[in-house]
């Protein structure tokens, strides 16, 4: 396709040159760590694989206590290819977590957020932080007895927080229960606070990038490396892996179509195997370690307060670790970001198989 | 007194001004926002009316859920025929909890919490015990309310 009247209209009002010469300046370096880097893009691609099933999905799809888990049941019975879509949003965004904390951790262990790119760190855990909440709403759109629990609990246990903890429950929940104003409040979470902020956090993630450039590992920094150009090498590997993590994603929402519990009801206690969604289980399985009690003080709120202090020492770790902010080897924050990794997955696993 | 030159410029006060207008209307606005993310919470109820005709001649050794405001109450009939109201939402995090008659506790399956069959808190993570409801009767009315409340029910 060469449309020469076309080109001409643009080049008149913009400087295109400029803009390939740009495109084309992007370089990113080749190691033996690099596979690291499509992680970033795989995420990417499945926010917006996300964006389009949801966008999808909200044509269909009531927010009222009394007929959301209905309308799911009848997107999945009665509507042409429903049964897919809503399978596919499903499946996007439990694979779509788990690439985000692979690259979260691939992150933390090669000491990519260290000077100058504290801030590429700080913005993409926030990204982390409401693609979690993203999960949560997401899943009490459908208003069964699992969602239900998760949401009572998650919401509740944000209420143990000292002083702020009854504002933020009361926010969420819109009521002192969970409630259909619950489901109101979530459903606008959903699809329209968290895509506002999702979309700017993404900009600014994705300029911060451009503008450092990519982050080599310490071990390789003193090496001379081969840069290849990322239009249109790199960007071909990222279609390719694209379209594998697509095919994957396709392959399990067709096998493996989400279940749908049996729909809400506060009267009723929720079943006695009941587990959140799988991002949940290490805070779960955190929270049973604590007793009710402590000393004499709630055994919640010193829960509570010691998984944000765990959370919020891992979001300062770039500010704290000043060895590899100089360019030095840090094996203190590697065993650091080890014992992360470690507690995460033995974490999940014991509350997966428990 | 007289004071030969202004103690603030003519540019302080004017930043002051400006500043000082910018504040309060942003306050202004955010206060408004709040007020309405917020909403107006309802309360837990002091009591509840049931219908004592549903809660006579239930089988031992089990219990039957009453609403109580949004979440659940439970109306339990010990072995010996005695009954107890309790709340039904657990201490910790606010899970529904379930009774297990061949135990003779309440479970709670969110973060395995138990309770004997007085509301105590007996393993798991649960602070505190159930919140056990006083029973009275009215007529055909059953009243279920919470300790030390006094119950005025509006004249029919």
């Amino acid at each position: 396709m060469n449309c020469p009247r076309l080109k001409n209209w643009l080049d008149e009002r913009y400087d295109r040159k400029e803009i390939t010469k740009l495109a084309k300046s992007k370089l990113v370096p080749e190691h033996r760590h690099d596979l690291w880097y499509y992680t970033g893009g795989i995420t990417l691609f499945l926010f917006i694989l996300q964006f389009l099933t949801g966008m999808l999905l909200a044509f269909y799809y009531v927010p009222h206590v009394n007929f959301a888990y209905e309308s799911i049941i009848e997107i999945v019975t009665k509507l042409n290819m429903g049964w897919f879509f809503r399978s596919f949003h499903h499946w996007g965004a439990q694979i779509c977590i788990v690439f985000l904390f692979i690259h979260l951790f691939g992150t933390l262990l090669l000491k990519a957020y260290r000077k100058p790119r504290e801030l590429l760190w700080v913005s993409g855990f926030i990204l982390l932080g409401i693609s979690i909440f993203f999960g949560l709403s997401g899943y009490l759109l459908l208003w069964d007895e699992r969602a239900f629990a998760a949401v009572r609990v998650a919401t509740g246990g944000a209420g143990a927080f000292p002083i702020v903890g009854g504002f933020i429950k009361a926010f969420l929940r819109g009521s002192i229960d969970v409630t259909g104003d619950t489901l109101l409040r979530f459903y606008a979470f959903h699809v329209a606070i968290l895509p506002i902020i999702t979309l700017a956090l993404i900009g600014l993630h994705i300029l911060l990038v451009q503008f450092h450039g990519m982050s080599v590992p310490l071990s390789l920094e003193k090496r001379k490396l081969r840069q290849v150009p990322f239009f249109p090498n790199v960007f071909y590997k990222d279609l390719m892996i694209w379209l594998v993590v697509l095919g994957g994603v396709v392959t399990l929402a067709v096998l493996l179509p989400p279940e749908i519990g049996v729909k809400a009801d506060p009267l009723v206690p929720p079943p006695a195997n009941i587990k959140p969604e799988w991002y949940f289980l290490f805070l779960m399985q955190t929270l049973e370690f604590f007793p009710g009690t402590i000393l004499g003080m709630n055994g919640e709120t010193i829960a509570i307060l010691c998984v944000s202090a765990g959370i919020l020492f891992f979001v300062l770790i770039p500010f704290i670790d000043r060895k590899s902010a100089r360019g030095e080897k840090s094996t203190l924050f590697t065993w650091i970001g080890v014992f992360y990794l470690l507690y995460f997955l033995t974490m999940t696993l014991v509350g997966f198989l428990s | 007194m007289k004071l030969n030159y202004s103690l603030i410029t003519r540019r302080t006060f004017l930043n002051t001004l400006f500043f000082g207008w910018i504040a309060a209307f942003f306050s202004g606005t955010f206060y408004a926002l709040l007020k309405f993310a917020f909403p107006t919470l309802g309360k837990e109820p002091d009591f509840v009316v049931l219908d004592r005709k549903d809660f006579t001649n239930l089988a031992k050794n089990s219990v039957k859920p009453f609403p109580w405001g949004g979440t659940v109450g439970l109306y339990f009939t010990k072995d010996n025929g005695s009954v107890m109201a309790l709340k039904g939402v657990c201490t910790h995090m606010e899970c529904n909890v379930a009774y297990r008659p061949d135990e003779r506790k309440f479970y709670c399956a969110c973060h395995q919490g138990w309770f004997d069959d007085t509301g105590k808190n007996i393993a798991g993570p649960p602070p505190k015990p159930l919140e056990i409801f006083e029973i009275s009767e009215e007529g055909e009315k059953l009243i279920i309310a919470r300790k030390g409340v006094k119950v005025e029910l509006p004249k029919a």
